[in-house]
């Protein structure tokens, strides 16, 4: 097991990285560094097992790929999640010695996906609360001050501190999730490989979904079918 | 000869001014709020220039309360409007526009460059160059990071810098500069090239699960990965995502 020591320095790496990543997801460069893709394996690297993060950056990159900020329409909030489930299933991994496999992932992805529609309400929260630096902006403003935008940046205050808050907190429940994994027998295991498989599913469903074109339907599923064929002709299975 | 003497010098702001206006436009979206959206960040973004133009603090704060107003737009095309609210405020500085232009000029072109970038750079550049590391990813490990970065970015940036130099170089012409540019019709290529890399994701999705000697594995995959496509607008992804973890849950067992 991880020694507590251990376990806060891990929460204060994901709390940095948890909160960086919710101010680049919107409110500064959105360079994608927020995407589930780059966030989860970066968070794994940092914690310690790159390739456990990198197992759940795809699937949750997929999932998400149709989630897009339109004006006032808020998506699910997918670097929350993708953020907070690797702080959580990578120490818990690391701690019970099996990594961060499918059935590991699976688990925590039933226990966290919530994250992502909370991720939104917390979004919407804290664009409520920056109309009061709008309102502080326009009292300068009246006041005649000569910059009343300068209270921009401190829009991404409270961001950073909600996210770091839920990654840290991710951290320090991860040995009940490793318990829970290393408690869990054969059928189960291999139960929650399978629901691993589905979520694979469903993530390139997502994925074909995201392109939003009524021709990507038809384009994947030629792609498919060639690309199997091909991949099968040359196992020599076709 | 005597017409130009008799007109006012046009302001100029320097070249450091607006690359510190461009970094500022990176942050157009710290403050978002309902009422304004990206007011608060457009005027914190154009405040140099304005610091520039407008020596007198009481010229500089009406012209400040101005950028206060209502304004929102996709953030990378949003820089075009930038750029070019910059050199109208040159105009209206030397008093060669009214300051009502640079309102207009902003109100005008933020519905529409907004629907340009959400289409070109939120439903095709990310979704093609998400889906490019996504195949790349069994082969080449973590780089896929460096593929989805490179290839995004690589477009993202050039086309953020270039659209904030064509606004204060042109202003008003930036609507023609930008119709140019084959945003618009370049998206549906992106779209299609994305489709074909999603179609190659679920060529992965199924082997990995029939592979090897597992057919009926790769069939179930296929089978639900057809429903989700079919029926995801009305699940919606959080349901489906519970649904296949119910569903490989009671299957996985003895199936898997």
């Amino acid at each position: 097991m991880i020694g507590f020591g251990h376990l806060l320095s891990l929460a204060a790496i994901a709390a940095l990285l948890g909160g960086l990543s919710a101010v680049e997801r919107k409110g500064a460069f959105q360079l994608m560094l927020s995407r589930p893709l780059v966030l989860a394996t970066v968070m794994g690297w940092a914690l310690g097992d790159v390739r456990g993060g990198l197992m759940l950056a795809v699937p949750l990159e997929l999932l998400f790929l149709g989630g897009v900020n339109l004006g006032g329409n808020l998506p699910d909030n997918e670097s929350l999640l993708a953020a907070a489930l690797t702080a959580m299933l990578v120490p818990a991994g690391l701690s019970a010695h099996t990594g961060v496999d499918p059935p590991l992932a699976a688990l925590g992805l039933a226990l966290l996906f919530p994250l992502a529609l909370f991720g939104r309400r917390l979004e919407r929260a804290q664009e409520q609360r920056n109309l009061l630096l709008l309102a502080e902006a326009e009292g300068l403003a009246a006041r005649g001050d000569p910059e009343p935008a300068r209270v921009n940046l401190r829009g991404l205050l409270l961001p950073f501190g909600a996210s770091a808050g839920i990654c840290a907190l991710a951290v320090m429940v991860a040995p009940l999730l490793a318990r829970a994994r290393m408690s869990a027998d054969m059928p189960l295991v291999a139960s929650l490989e399978g629901a691993w498989h589905a979520v694979w599913a469903v993530a390139a469903a997502c994925a074909i979904r995201a392109i939003r074109d009524p021709r990507a339907p038809a384009f994947a599923a030629v792609a498919a079918v060639a690309a199997m064929a091909v991949a099968l002709a040359l196992r020599g299975v076709l | 000869m005597a017409e130009a003497l008799a007109r006012p010098a046009v302001h100029r702001v320097r070249s450091v001014t607006l690359l510190r206006v461009f970094f500022r436009s990176l942050f157009l979206q710290a403050a978002w709020n309902p009422r304004g959206m990206q007011n608060l960040g457009f005027a914190n973004a154009i405040a140099p220039a304005l610091a520039e133009l407008y020596p007198d603090p009481h010229q500089r704060a009406a012209a400040a309360a101005r950028h206060l107003e209502f304004f929102n737009c996709h953030p990378y095309v949003a820089a075009a409007i930038l750029g070019g609210a910059v050199r109208l405020e040159e105009r209206v500085a030397s008093g060669e526009a009214a300051p009502q232009s640079v309102s207009s000029f902003k109100s005008a072109l933020g519905p529409p460059f907004a629907a340009l970038g959400d289409g070109f750079f939120w439903l095709a550049l990310r979704p093609a160059a998400a889906l490019t590391a996504a195949v790349a990813e069994p082969f080449i490990g973590i780089w896929c990071l460096a593929v989805f970065l490179g290839l995004y970015n690589a477009a993202h940036l050039a086309a953020r810098t270039w659209l904030f130099s064509v606004g204060y170089r042109r202003a008003e012409g930036v609507v023609d500069a930008v119709g140019r540019a084959h945003l618009a019709s370049g998206t549906p290529l992106l779209k299609a090239c994305a489709a074909v890399l999603a179609g190659l994701v679920v060529a992965r999705c199924v082997l990995a699960a029939g592979l090897p000697d597992r057919p009926f594995h790769a069939l179930l995959v296929a089978s639900t990965i057809v429903a989700g496509t079919a029926l995801l607008p009305k699940v919606g992804v959080t349901r489906a995502v519970y649904i296949a973890l119910l569903l490989g849950l009671a299957l996985g067992g003895g199936f898997f």
